[in-house]
C-alpha cells in the first residue's frame, strides 16, 4: 500500500527542498488553524486583522506580543537544548512549576536583602528547575528510563504541589482565592513603561545571546550534534558523551525554571494555577520549528507569542476558548511533520 | 566429479523446450542516485545450480533481491517461468514460485517454528493454527530432507537451524526457484557441505537454484553455471562451470589483477599492545569472549581471520572501550588500559577503524570537517573552551581531503553523501595521525572497490612501517593473508591458533575456521 | 471496613478507562507503532460522549460515538506516523495537542453539565445493596464487567490466532513480515485505528460512565498513566489487567479518604498515582531486555532499508 515498494531514503536532502517542505507544511498548517478560526466564528476579514496588525503594527499589541513572547523563548530554549541531545523534556511545565515556586518562596517569605531579591528569585528558580529534571535524566542515565514517561509525570505532581501551596499555606488572606498575595515591588521585574513589557526581556536577551554562542561557537555545540546525532561514534571518538547529555539537560531544566519566574516576577506578579499552562506544547512546537536554534527560536516564539496576544483578544471579542492557541499548535506541527515526509523520501519508480 | 549439463555448449537444459526459470534483462537500480546495478542480466534454467559471484558490493544481492520483490528496480525486464513478471513486493515473488533466503535470516526470534511460517502463509491457506502448521513443515521437511523441529523458539536455534527454518518456509509456500544469499558464510564446513548437497538434489529434483557466493570452492563443486558480477554489471553470464577456471573468475570479479607487494621482513620492534586473558561473558544475541591473549609488536600486523560473528565484534567493542570486558587485562605501551574511557586510549595512541564506519565511525549528519575535526576537539586542538576554531576545522580538512584523496568532497559536505570508498578515506585521514601507536582494524575494505581498497591496504601498510602496531580482523582471507606478518583464527570466542605468515597454510587455516581443532 | 468496602466498589470504574486505554495502546504498540497521543485522544472521547448524551442520546450512543471520534483523530495520527512516517514521539504530542485544544474549542457549551449515565447492575437486575456483596458488585456497570472477557479475547487473539501474530510480527521485525507478506502499513494503520477507538472508549467511560459531567482536563493525565501501564504490563493484555487495578486503587483512594470526611493533604495525596507509575517505570527498566518491548516499536520501516 501507499507504493512502499518504491520509498527510499534521501541522503541528505537539499537546502531548497527541506525549505521548501517546511514552508509548505508551514503554510498548510496555518491554512486549516486559519479555517478552524473562521468555523469557530472568527469572520474570515479579522484574521488578518488580529493576527498581524494587531500584535506587530500596533504599539500596544507589539509590546503584548513582546511580553508573551519573553517566557516562550525561555520554554523553547529549553526544549531545544535538550532535543540537541535527543533527550525528550516533557516535564517543561512541572520544571517551570517548581521554579516559580522557588522564586514565590523567596519573593513571599522577603528572603535576603532587597536588591537581591530577584537576583536571588532567577538563581534559585533555575537550580529548582534543574533539579527537578535531575531525577528523570538519572534515571534514564543509570537505567534507561524512559525520559517522555518519567518527566511528563513528574510534571503532573509539580502541578500538585503547587495546587497543595495555594490551597494551603499560600492561599491569598485578602481574598481566600487560590492565589498568593501580590509579590512587593522588590520581587518584580521592573515596567519599562511601554505597555507590559518589563526589564525581563533584558534577562531573556541576554540568556539568547548567551546560548547563540554556547551552541554556536564553543565545544558544547559540536559534541551535542555528535552526540544527539550519533551516540556511539561520540563514545568512540572519547567525547565526554556522559557530560554532555547532563549538562545541556540540566541546563534545559534551569531555563525552564527560569521562564516560570519570568512570567511571575514579569506579568503575574503574583502565582496562581494558571500561569504555567500550556507552555509544554508550546516549549515543544518553538523548538521543533526552530530546528533546535537558539536565533531561530527567538523568531519562532515571537510569532508564537503573536498567537498568544491574538488568543486573549479572540478569548474577549469572539468568546473563542483558549483551548484553540494549543489546537493551532497541534495543527501546525502536525502538518511540517507530514510535510517532511517529501524531504525525507523519495520515490524510485521504474520508469 | 559432477554431472556437467552442458557439455555441448549453448544453452544446455536438463528440462529441454522449458523456457528459463527466471530471466532478468537490462537491471538498472540506484539507491538515491547511487548506481547499484546498471544493465545487469541474469538467466537460470530448471533443474541447475547457479553461481552469482562476486566481490562485495558489485550488485549480486541487490540484482536477486529485485528478483525476489524486495527492491523494486528502476528498469528493465523479467520474466519468471517464461512469464513477464515484476514482483512488487516478496509476497508477488512467492505467489509466482520464487523464494529467497536472505543472508539476515527474516524470521521473528520471539516466536516458534511454526508460529513463523504460519505467519508467510497466506490467507487463502488451509493451513490456520499453530498445530496444522507444524504438522505441515514436519511433512515438507521429511519430503525434501531438512530435519527441522517446529516447537521450538527461533531465538533458541543455530544459525544453521535457522537457516534450514527459512528453506523450509520458501518450500512450503511453494518456491520451485530458490534464491540463497551467502548461505554458507555463516556455517561451519561440514554445514556447508550438508547444505550445499541439499540444493544440489533439490535442483535435480526440477527446482531451479541461485547460489550467491564468493567461495570458487563451492561453485566448482556444486554449481553447473556461474555468472560474474562486477561494479553492478555482469561481466559474465551463465558460463559453464566446466570452462572457467578459478584465476579467469577471479580476474573478472576483480578486473584489474591484484597488487600485493612483498612484506618487508623487518624484526619486530617492542610489544605495543598486549592483551591477557580477555573474557566476557556473552549477551543474549551476541558471542562472548573466552580468555583471549595476544601481543601486538611495533611494526608488525596481527591479522585476525575468522567467520563474522565468531567475537570480532565483542573484541572491538572491548579494545575500543565500548564496553568492558568481565576478566583480563589490555596494556598499551606498558600502560594499563583495561578500565580506561575511550578517551584515555586515543590518548594512549589506540585508533581504531570499525566494521560499520557510520555506526561507531562517522556521523552521517555532520560535515567533513567536523568528522575530522571529532576525536581532536577534546583534546583542545581547535581553540579552547570558550572558543572552537572552525576555521581550522576547515583548513585541516582541505588539506586531509588533498593527502588522502577524498573525491568530490568539501569540508562542508555531510559525511552522508561519501561513497563508501570516501568514507573510509576519511576514517583513515582522522585514525592515521602522528600520535598512533595501535591501529585496529576491522574489515577495513568490506564494501569497498579495488581501487579504494588498495588505498587502504597501503595506507595500513605505511602506517606499520612507520612503527605502528595495527590488528587487523577480516572476514576476507585476502587482505588477512596480503597483509599480515601473523595469522590468528578466531572461532566461537577464542582465538584457535596463531602462526607466523609463512607457516601458514590453507589446510592449517581451513581446519581452524571450522572449529576443527 | 466501610472505607475498605466503598473503596473495593469504586475501584473497578478508576481502573477500567485505564485498561481501556492500555489495551488499545498494547495493539498499537504490538504493531510498532509508539502511540504517545493517548491523553488527547481520551480527551476527544470524553468530550463526544458528553455532547452525545447532553444532546439527547443513550449513554451508550454516546460510549460508541466516544470511540468514534477518537478513531478519527488516531486516523490523522496514523496518517502521519504510518503514511507520511513522521516521527512518532512528536507525532503524538500533537495529537495530544490537536485533542486537548479541541475539547477546549468544542466543549465550551457543555461544561459542568450533569447528565444521567449508563445503568449500573444496580439498576439492571435490583441487586441487593444491604450485603457486602451487593454493595460492592450493584455500583458496577456492564463494561466493568465485560472487561475481563475482553482481556482474554485479546489475549487468545494475540497468542493464538494467524492474525494475532501478524500484528506481534510487524511490531517486531517488520523486515521479516514483509517477507511473508504481511502488508505493514495496512497493519499498522489498523492497530492505531484499534487504539484510537479503545481510548475513545476510556474516554467516553470517563466523563458518561464515572463522573456523568464534562470538564475541560478531565482526562488529567490518565491516558499517561495508560502509556506508563503498557510497560508496566510488558505489552500483555492479562498483566495490563492487574496494573489497572493497582493504578485504579491509587487513584480511588482521595475520591474515598474525602468522602469519609478524612483531614489529609489531597493534593500530596493525588500524587500517588504518578509516583507509584515513576516506581513501576523504574522497576521495569530494571529489567532490560525481557521487558517484552516489541524490537522495532517507534521505529520507522522502510523495505528499502538494508535491513
Amino acid at each position: 500500500m501507499f507504493d512502499a515498494a518504491f520509498l527510499v531514503r534521501r541522503q541528505a536532502p537539499g537546502l531548497l527542498l527541506s525549505g521548501a517542505c517546511y514552508a509548505g507544511g508551514l503554510f498548510v498548517g496555518l491554512a486549516v488553524s486559519a479555517f478552524l478560526l473562521v468555523q469557530a466564528g472568527v469572520p474570515a476579514g479579522a484574521l488578518v486583522d488580529e493576527f498581524l496588525v494587531a500584535t506587530f503594527l500596533t504599539s500596544d499589541g507589539l509590546s503584548q506580543t513582546l511580553t508573551a513572547a519573553l517566557p516562550l523563548v525561555l520554554v523553547g530554549l529549553a526544549s531545544a537544548v535538550a532535543m540537541r541531545v535527543r533527550f525528550w523534556n516533557i516535564g517543561i511545565e512541572g520544571q517551570l512549576w517548581l521554579g516559580a515556586v522557588a522564586a514565590t518562596w523567596v519573593a513571599l517569605g522577603g528572603i535576603g536583602p532587597e536588591p537581591l531579591r530577584l537576583p536571588l528569585m532567577l538563581v534559585l528558580g533555575a537550580v529548582v528547575g534543574a533539579a527537578w529534571i535531575a531525577l528523570p535524566l538519572w534515571l534514564k542515565l543509570k537505567w534507561g528510563v524512559n525520559e517522555v514517561i518519567s518527566t511528563l509525570l513528574l510534571g503532573s505532581i509539580a502541578f500538585l504541589l503547587v495546587q497543595h501551596l495555594l490551597f494551603g499555606v499560600w492561599r491569598d488572606p485578602a481574598t481566600n482565592f487560590p492565589v498568593t498575595a501580590a509579590f512587593p515591588e522588590a520581587s518584580r521585574f521592573a515596567a519599562t513603561g511601554w505597555g507590559q513589557l518589563h526589564y525581563g526581556f533584558l534577562l531573556v536577551g541576554a540568556v539568547t545571546a548567551a546560548l547563540w554562542y554556547l551552541l554556536d561557537y564553543t565545544r558544547v555545540g559540536f559534541y551535542a550534534d555528535a552526540v544527539g546525532h550519533n551516540i556511539k561514534t561520540a563514545r568512540a571518538a572519547g567525547l565526554p558523551v556522559g557530560a554532555t547529555i547532563t549538562g545541556l539537560v540540566l541546563l534545559s531544566g534551569a531555563l525552564s525554571g527560569l521562564a516560570g519566574v519570568t512570567i511571575i516576577a514579569g506579568t503575574e506578579h503574583r502565582l496562581s494555577q494558571v500561569v504555567g499552562n500550556g507552555y509544554l506544547f508550546s516549549a515543544i512546537v518553538v523548538a521543533y520549528l526552530a530546528r533546535a536554534k537558539p536565533v531561530w527560536v527567538l523568531v519562532v516564539a515571537l510569532a508564537l507569542g503573536a498567537v498568544f496576544t491574538a488568543g486573549n483578544v479572540l478569548k474577549v471579542f469572539y468568546s473563542i476558548s483558549e483551548g484553540m492557541i494549543v489546537l493551532v499548535q497541534g495543527t501546525v506541527l502536525i502538518s511540517i511533520l507530514m510535510a517532511q515526509f517529501f524531504s525525507t523520501y523519495a520515490l524510485s519508480r521504474p520508469s | 566429479m559432477i554431472d556437467t549439463l552442458h557439455q555441448s555448449g549453448g544453452r544446455g537444459t536438463l528440462f529441454p523446450g522449458t523456457p528459463p526459470a527466471l530471466d532478468l534483462r537490462g537491471i538498472d537500480k540506484a539507491f538515491d542516485g547511487k548506481p547499484a546495478l546498471v544493465d545487469a542480466s541474469f538467466s537460470l534454467e530448471w533443474g541447475e545450480v547457479h553461481a552469482i559471484v562476486g566481490e562485495n558490493g558489485a550488485g549480486k544481492s541487490t540484482l536477486m533481491n529485485v528478483a525476489a520483490g524486495v527492491y523494486a528496480a528502476d528498469g528493465g525486464e523479467q520474466t519468471i517461468d517464461g512469464k513477464a513478471r515484476s514482483p512488487r513486493s516478496p509476497m508477488e515473488a512467492t505467489a509466482a514460485g520464487l523464494g529467497m533466503v536472505h543472508q539476515h535470516f527474516r524470521l521473528v526470534q520471539s516466536f516458534t517454528v511454526s508460529e513463523n511460517i504460519l505467519l508467510s502463509l497466506g490467507r487463502d491457506s488451509r493451513i490456520r493454527t499453530p498445530a496444522q502448521a507444524a504438522a505441515a513443515i514436519a511433512a515438507k521437511a521429511a519430503e525434501v530432507g531438512l530435519p527441522v523441529d517446529p516447537a521450538r523458539v527461533v531465538a533458541d536455534l543455530s544459525t544453521a537451524e535457522r537457516q534450514r527454518v527459512e528453506i523450509v518456509r520458501v518450500l512450503l509456500l511453494g518456491a520451485r526457484i530458490l534464491i540463497l544469499d551467502e548461505p554458507t558464510a555463516v556455517l561451519s564446513e561440514e554445514e556447508a557441505k550438508m547444505l550445499l548437497s541439499f540444493v544440489r538434489r533439490l535442483a535435480r529434483q526440477g527446482h531451479a537454484v541461485v547460489l550467491i557466493t564468493h567461495k570458487f570452492r563451492e561453485v566448482a563443486g556444486f554449481c553447473d553455471r556461474i555468472t560474474i558480477m562486477r561494479h553492478g554489471k555482469t561481466v559474465m553470464a551463465g558460463a559453464p562451470v566446466a570452462d572457467i577456471d578459478e584465476g579467469e573468475v577471479a580476474r573478472l570479479m576483480v578486473g584489474e589483477a591484484l597488487a600485493v607487494s612483498e612484506r618487508p621482513l623487518s624484526s619486530p620492534g617492542a610489544v605495543n599492545l598486549s592483551v591477557s586473558g580477555l573474557t566476557q561473558k556473552p549477551d543474549r544475541f551476541g558471542q562472548g569472549l573466552n580468555a583471549l591473549n595476544f601481543e601486538l609488536h611495533a611494526g608488525e600486523v596481527l591479522g585476525i581471520a575468522g567467520v563474522g560473528g565468531n567475537g570480532q565484534e565483542e573484541l572491538v567493542a572491548c579494545l575500543t572501550g565500548l564496553s568492558r570486558q568481565d576478566q583480563g587485562s589490555i596494556r598499551l605501551g606498558g600502560r594499563d588500559l583495561s578500565r580506561a574511557s575511550p578517551y584515555d586510549r586515543r590518548k594512549a595512541g589506540l585508533r581504531i577503524i570499525p566494521s560499520d564506519r557510520f555506526e561507531t565511525g562517522l556521523v552521517r549528519e555532520l560535515s567533513i570537517a567536523e568528522n575530522l575535526a571529532l576525536t581532536q576537539v577534546a583534546k583542545g586542538n581547535f581553540g579552547g573552551t570558550f572558543f572552537l576554531n572552525r576555521k581550522g576545522m576547515r583548513h585541516a580538512a582541505t588539506a586531509a581531503i588533498q593527502s588522502f584523496d577524498i573525491r568530490g568532497a568539501s569540508p562542508e559536505r555531510a559525511a552522508a553523501l561519501l561513497s563508501g570508498g570516501n568514507a573510509q578515506k576519511v576514517l583513515l585521514a582522522r585514525e592515521l595521525d602522528a600520535g598512533m601507536k595501535v591501529l585496529v582494524a576491522h574489515s577495513p575494505s568490506r564494501g569497498l572497490d579495488m581501487k579504494a581498497t588498495l588505498f587502504v591496504r597501503n595506507a595500513i601498510k605505511q602506517a606499520v612501517e612507520g612503527g605502528a602496531a595495527c590488528l587487523l580482523i577480516s572476514e576476507d582471507l585476502n587482505e588477512v593473508l596480503s597483509l599480515s606478518h601473523r595469522v590468528a583464527v578466531m572461532n566461537r570466542g577464542s582465538i584457535a591458533g596463531c602462526r607466523a605468515i609463512g607457516d601458514v597454510t590453507p589446510e592449517w587455516i581451513g581446519a581452524l575456521l571450522a572449529g576443527h581443532v | 471496613m466501610d472505607f475498605l468496602i466503598g473503596w473495593l466498589a469504586i475501584i473497578p470504574s478508576y481502573a477500567t478507562p485505564l485498561l481501556l486505554a492500555s489495551l488499545g495502546l498494547i495493539i498499537c504498540e504490538r504493531a510498532g507503532v509508539l502511540n504517545l497521543g493517548a491523553e488527547g485522544l481520551m480527551a476527544v472521547g470524553a468530550m463526544t460522549g458528553a455532547i452525545i448524551v447532553l444532546s439527547g442520546g443513550n449513554p451508550w450512543a454516546a460510549l460508541g460515538g466516544g470511540a468514534v471520534a477518537a478513531a478519527a483523530l488516531a486516523l490523522l495520527f496514523g496518517l502521519a506516523t504510518v503514511v507520511k512516517r513522521a516521527d512518532h514521539t512528536l507525532s503524538g504530542l500533537a495529537i495530544v495537542a490537536i485533542g486537548l485544544g479541541m475539547t477546549g474549542v468544542l466543549g465550551r457549551p457543555y461544561v459542568q453539565k450533569t447528565f444521567p449515565g449508563i445503568e449500573t447492575l444496580g439498576d439492571l437486575f435490583g441487586i441487593d445493596r444491604g450485603t457486602v456483596f451487593g454493595r460492592i458488585v450493584a455500583v458496577q456497570d456492564p463494561v466493568t464487567i465485560a472487561l475481563p472477557l475482553v482481556v482474554f479475547a485479546l489475549w487468545w487473539w494475540l497468542q493464538k490466532t494467524r492474525s494475532g501474530l501478524r500484528l506481534t510480527a510487524v511490531g517486531e521485525n517488520p523486515a521479516a513480515a514483509d517477507v511473508a507478506g504481511i502488508d505493514i502499513q495496512l497493519t499498522q494503520l489498523a492497530a492505531v485505528l484499534a487504539s484510537g477507538v479503545l481510548c475513545g472508549l476510556a474516554g467516553a467511560y470517563l466523563s458518561v460512565a464515572t463522573s456523568h459531567v464534562w470538564v475541560e482536563g478531565m482526562v488529567a493525565a490518565r491516558g499517561w498513566v495508560a502509556i506508563a501501564l503498557v510497560i508496566f504490563a510488558r505489552w500483555n493484555p492479562a498483566r495490563a489487567l492487574l496494573g489497572a487495578l493497582l493504578f485504579g486503587a491509587a487513584d480511588a483512594l482521595v475520591p474515598r479518604l474525602q468522602a469519609i470526611g478524612a483531614d489529609f493533604p489531597v493534593y500530596l495525596t493525588m500524587t500517588a498515582p504518578y509516583i507509584l507509575t515513576l516506581g513501576v517505570l523504574v522497576l521495569s527498566s530494571l529489567r532490560g531486555k525481557t521487558s517484552g518491548e516489541p524490537g522495532f516499536l517507534g521505529r520507522v520501516y522502510l523495505r528499502q532499508d538494508k535491513h
